[in-house]
């Protein structure tokens, strides 16, 4: 008996870590969003303006980011991309995770010719070598930003659909399921209160480290020469760019690597925390306590 | 139990396909390092522009420009060679003979055989010539030959309307004389006259080479070189640097200073490749006489040479570079000046009404549409530094850099200034430029742009035989269209290689065609 | 399981069909063409009766439905005509490079499973722990670099600081491997571990493994027979789908490193709009990609008897 008190107790202290990491991770994507947000007001220098006679200077008082090789302001640039990189990998997530999981669940759910349809329609798509597809689509579009995103999107969808379609399967023959059905619940509150909630803790993580994922498909892109156009400041395509300065020039290529992983490890870890709070080992905790 | 097994068994085949299917072709070859090795003399030599891509798969000349290859890499010589000043000298031709406007008269080198075996005589030369014509169409337009016939090692070439540029297109990478008899390899190979013999080739991979035992003028120093074609400027900067290559071609200028030591030797040249926009005359920005010569008066080339290019290479005023008579500066083209080019634009009408940085003229804004590619990597340093200097002075320049761009510029309404980078002199002589980009025959005008003028002198320099006479055309053809803003000449291209300091007699050539060659040694 | 299968291989037509067609359609609308594309490469122009010649002679000139039915027709009869570029058989290229794709996929997941499970178990088994913080840390760096990135880091220390591997690699051998299967697999792993601590965090917190737990079960016994057991369908489903994306993502890497695989001809070959090898490279990476698929659906079935097979439900 007391042991079992203490377990709840400590499983209790446990989920209030949880919810002070949640608020945390949450203040901190906040506060990027924003700073990506309204990034231009930030600016020490117009990050468009050039000015050979300052080219490559290293980091230093004036310029705390140094300059690249037309002589703009590094630090300027690295804030301007965070608006590009962060809404544009944004975007292109909450795009095909809305879209996949939602095909994928249905499918699963429904089984039968709408379930094989949309598995092949997925399948089409899948089997195309992802990057190579992009990089075909990318090229008819003509590059930029918002291209490349078109891109990613036509080819990464199916991931999710994929995903979520599978871990339907698993959740559909559980018991609890099969019991509400037989409660009488329509197919789409099936699917809204007790398949969705069930499979997105999976789904969330994915597409949290998903953000990452995708800026580097950007500048995967942008390496093929088929990112953002110049003079955007993209952080895939900076680092693209000044990658044969690593040696020589290293903080041409390192200040937006830093501005990637810090936002990577952002959304990673509000991620993580957002699966931890959605675990049902935690909710069936917090049904019991209130 | 069972399932179990069998799952496991099928996670193994996932996961393993690939090593099972590849044990049996592993290769044990440890070429490496180079220098001396059981003493052999090996050579590696990556280069960023041997590839299909270029149109360079394989080494047969007559195969699109796989000429390049040929010569460069010591496997294939030409009749005639240009020298350092760009001049023609016979080279396997002993001497030349111009008999009339149609004919020409070409007495060949003794002594020289191909690495076949085969003596290279006028019937040889007969062959590969008439072989080149019939399966290298740029060939044939150029040299338009009638006729050729072969007595001893007399070769005697007529042409079927005067060709007074033949010897300098028989000096293009294209004129490689080869051994037809002996044919042409499945890989692409074929027996040259050269220093080197290929025994191996893998297109966009890499080609071997061994020593010409038989060479005819001079030993050749290596035994055995490897061309490896390295496409990305970071893996080739690498490779030099861990010493897998000895030499390299193609280096970014970003990677130039971790190569400025004792260690490395760079080998420098001005070439006949310029970067360069032409205006497109249907615009109705471009068509605009003024903006065309904001354009000139707005483009910081010295900026973009010196600091972008890190002074490899110099800011052009015309069509040619410094080392041929007719190129450098005698001719003269706007200077930067934004201040100028402000003026000029105001005086035409052009004014910011808005307030928004971009000048405006009876409800047109002035938007440059700057179309350009990015397989040379100084094309998109210089767009971007346009963008920014035109910028300043009430443009807005919207850079287009994209692979496509051949396509593209073939539509008319799609782009303003179409940026690129052009031999303009490929065969040292003049002709060709204003023959393939501005004349209204011209495949390459897609701006559409005439001048009564430019047409009258191409016409002349087309039957002009005398050097000098189609030099002084060459002038006066480059004072029209600079005079007309239609074209805006940025830089001429400096090549280098780059070479570990054991490395001799590997020296940059002003046409770029000629890299490896007898001279090369390594100690 | 027998019909199953023969069934999901007839369901491979209309899926190569509308991939062929698909692909088929996006090269045409992107426009240029391999001809045009030479001129820039090499800065030397042609005129305009040479450039038509040429694509006379390729047939690029011909509507495009006529275009894509004389392909797919060779195609069936095993010919995927020739390069437009170097002018080789393109089927004999693309058989002659794919074992080095192939290899570098198959060491690269190797090395994707050996980095990404014990890790994923580990950081799920020690959640919040530091041992959990320092794999996640490091799988944030490794998610947030991008694959030329790293492989350049992988260079410079390993060929230039401490010359180890080569840089450019010597055909397909192993010491040639080693850099770029550590390019793929260090991003591989950095996406996956996470995935499978989830799979794994998920599964911990079923109520069987309290009631093994209760019932004085060893928790390593539980872990390894049950947990895994049952993270397995995700783990496969996220093995099946990067064998796709590995598939297509090792054309960076191929590029950089010259490895002489299918990838970095696909890349040169979208570069230079040379459109039979794209073609040929599209259809055969799908091809392989729904036979791996197919694959993890019967492995499924194996490990999980409670998702039922389409097949088998008459």
């Amino acid at each position: 008996m007391i042991e079992r008190v203490k377990n709840r107790l400590r499983k209790r202290s446990g989920k209030n870590r949880i919810k002070q990491r949640l608020i945390i991770f949450s203040v901190l994507v906040a506060l990027l969003l924003l700073l990506a947000l309204f990034s231009e007001k930030l600016c020490p220098y117009d990050p468009a303006q050039q000015n050979f006679a300052i080219a490559l200077e290293p980091p230093g008082p004036a310029h705390l980011f140094g300059t690249d090789r037309y002589g703009r302001d590094m630090l300027s640039r690295v804030l301007v991309g965070a608006h590009i990189s962060i809404f544009s990998a944004l975007i292109l997530v909450a795009v095909i995770t809305a879209a996949g999981s939602l095909i994928g669940v249905a499918a699963g759910y429904a089984g039968g010719k709408l379930d094989a349809v949309v598995m092949r329609i997925s399948d089409i798509c899948l089997a195309f070598p992802g990057l190579i597809f992009a990089l075909a689509i990318a090229a008819v579009l003509n590059g930029g930003v918002e291209n490349a995103v078109i891109a990613l999107a036509a080819v990464s969808w199916p991931k999710y659909a994929r995903l979520s379609r599978s871990q339907t399967l698993a959740v559909k023959q559980s018991d609890y399921i099969q019991a509400a059905r037989l409660a009488g619940n329509t197919p789409v509150q099936m699917i809204l209160r007790h398949i969705l909630p069930n499979i997105m803790g999976q789904i969330l993580v994915t597409a949290m480290l998903d953000i990452g994922t995708m800026m580097m498909e950007i500048a995967a892109l942008s390496f093929l020469g088929l990112g953002a156009k110049p003079p955007t400041a993209e952080w895939g395509s900076m680092m693209s760019e000044g990658r044969s300065m690593l040696q020589t020039y290293p903080w041409v290529v390192l200040t937006p690597g830093i501005g990637i992983f810090i936002s990577v490890a952002l959304f990673n870890l509000l991620g993580d925390t957002l699966r931890d709070y959605m675990d049902p080992r935690n909710r069936r905790e917090t049904v019991k306590n209130s | 139990m069972k399932k179990k097994i069998m799952s496991g068994l099928l996670i193994l085949v996932l996961l393993i396909v690939g090593i099972t299917g590849c044990g049996s072709q592993q290769r044990s070859d440890e070429t490496g390092s180079s220098g001396d090795e059981e003493g052999q003399k090996t050579f590696v030599f990556g280069d960023t522009t041997f590839n299909a891509e270029n149109g360079e798969p394989d080494i047969n000349p007559h195969n699109d420009n796989s000429g390049w290859a040929c010569i460069r890499y010591g496997v294939g010589e030409t009749l005639f060679r240009f020298n350092d000043e760009m001049e023609m000298e016979p080279w396997l031709a002993e001497s030349c003979e111009n008999v009339d406007e149609y004919t020409w008269k070409i007495v060949l080198r003794e002594g020289i055989s191909f690495t076949s075996g085969r003596v290279m005589d006028a019937e040889a030369v007969k062959e590969c010539l008439e072989d080149l014509v019939k399966n290298h169409p740029r060939a044939a337009e150029n040299l338009s030959i009638a006729e050729i016939t072969a007595e001893d090692m007399t070769l005697t070439i007529r042409t079927s309307i005067p060709v007074p540029a033949l010897i300098n297109y028989l000096a293009d990478p294209y004129g490689c004389i080869y051994d037809v008899q002996a044919g042409v390899t499945e890989e692409g190979i074929v027996q040259g006259t050269g220093p080197y013999r290929a025994v191996s080739l893998t297109t966009d991979s890499e080609m071997e080479l061994v020593k010409n035992e038989n060479y005819w003028n001079g030993e050749p120093k290596i035994d055995k070189i490897t061309v490896r074609t390295i496409s990305d400027g970071d893996t080739l900067t690498m490779a030099l640097q861990s010493g897998e290559i000895d030499a390299a071609y193609g280096m970014p200028y970003a990677s130039y200073p971790l190569f400025e030591n004792d260690n490395y030797t760079f080998t420098s040249c001005e070439t006949s490749r310029v970067f360069f926009g032409a205006m497109n005359f249907e615009s109705p920005v471009t068509s605009d006489p003024a903006v065309r010569k904001a354009i000139a008066m707005g483009i910081d080339k010295e900026g973009f040479v010196e600091t972008l290019l890190g002074g490899n290479g110099y800011p052009a005023a015309g069509v040619y570079p410094d080392n041929v008579s007719f190129g450098g500066d005698v001719v003269s083209a706007e200077s930067y000046d934004p201040e100028g080019a402000k003026q000029v634009l105001e005086e035409a009408g052009w004014v910011d009404t808005d307030g928004d940085g971009i000048r405006e003229k009876d409800g047109t804004s002035l938007v440059l549409r700057w179309l350009t590619y990015p397989s040379r990597q100084e094309q998109p340093l210089l767009a971007e530094s346009a963008q920014a200097t035109l910028g300043e002075i009430g443009f807005q320049v919207e850079i287009n850099n994209t692979a496509d761009h051949n396509r593209i510029r073939t539509d008319s309404d799609a782009w303003d200034i179409y940026v690129s980078a052009m031999v303009t002199a490929p065969t040292g002589d003049p002709e060709y430029f204003f023959k393939y980009h501005c004349l209204d025959s011209s495949s390459n005008n897609d701006g559409h742009y005439h001048s009564d003028r430019l047409e009258e002198l191409a016409q002349e320099m087309a039957k002009t035989f005398d050097a000098d006479k189609r030099a002084e055309l060459a002038i006066q053809m480059q004072k029209v269209i600079l005079d007309d803003n239609a074209y805006v000449f940025c830089s001429h291209l400096r090549m280098s290689m780059i070479s570990k300091a054991n490395v001799t007699g590997l020296t940059a050539h002003p046409c770029d065609y000629y890299e490896i060659t007898v001279d090369l040694d390594i100690e | 399981m027998k019909r199953y299968i023969f069934k999901r291989l007839l369901l491979l037509i209309p899926i190569v069909l509308g991939i062929t067609f698909l692909s088929f359609a996006m090269m045409r609308i992107a426009g240029s063409d391999a001809i045009l594309q030479q001129v820039d490469a090499t800065g030397i122009a042609l005129s305009q009766e040479v450039i038509d010649a040429r694509r006379e002679e390729l047939g690029l000139n011909q509507p495009f439905l006529i275009q894509y039915v004389r392909w797919l027709g060779g195609f069936l009869t095993g010919d995927l005509g020739v390069s437009y570029i170097s002018g080789n058989d393109v089927f004999s290229t693309f058989v002659s490079k794919l074992p080095a794709t192939l290899f570098l996929t198959g060491s690269s997941m190797l090395l994707t499973v050996i980095i990404s499970l014990p890790l994923g178990i580990l950081a799920a088994v020690r959640q919040n722990k530091f041992t959990d913080y320092l794999i996640r840390t490091s799988s944030f760096i490794g998610s947030s670099l991008p694959n030329f990135f790293v492989a350049l880091l992988l260079m410079y220390f390993l060929s230039i600081r401490l010359p180890v591997f080569p840089v450019i690699s010597e055909g397909i051998n192993l010491k040639s491997i080693v850099l770029p299967t550590l390019t793929l697999g260090i991003a591989m792993s950095a996406r996956y571990l996470r995935q499978i601590r989830a799979a794994v965090l998920e599964e911990l917190g079923k109520e069987y493994v309290a009631g093994e737990k209760a019932r004085g079960i060893e928790f390593s016994a539980t872990l390894w027979k049950s947990v895994l057991r049952s993270c397995l369908v995700t783990i496969l489903t996220l093995m099946a789908l990067s064998i796709g994306s590995l598939l297509g993502g090792t054309a960076i890497v191929e590029s950089i490193f010259m490895w002489d695989g299918v990838g970095k001809l696909a890349v040169d070959a979208i570069n230079m709009r040379d459109y039979p090898v794209i073609q040929a490279y599209v259809v055969w990476m799908a091809m392989i990609y729904v036979i791996v698929n197919l694959a993890t659906d019967v492995i499924y079935r194996l490990i999980d008897p409670r998702i039922r097979l389409e097949g088998e439900r008459r």
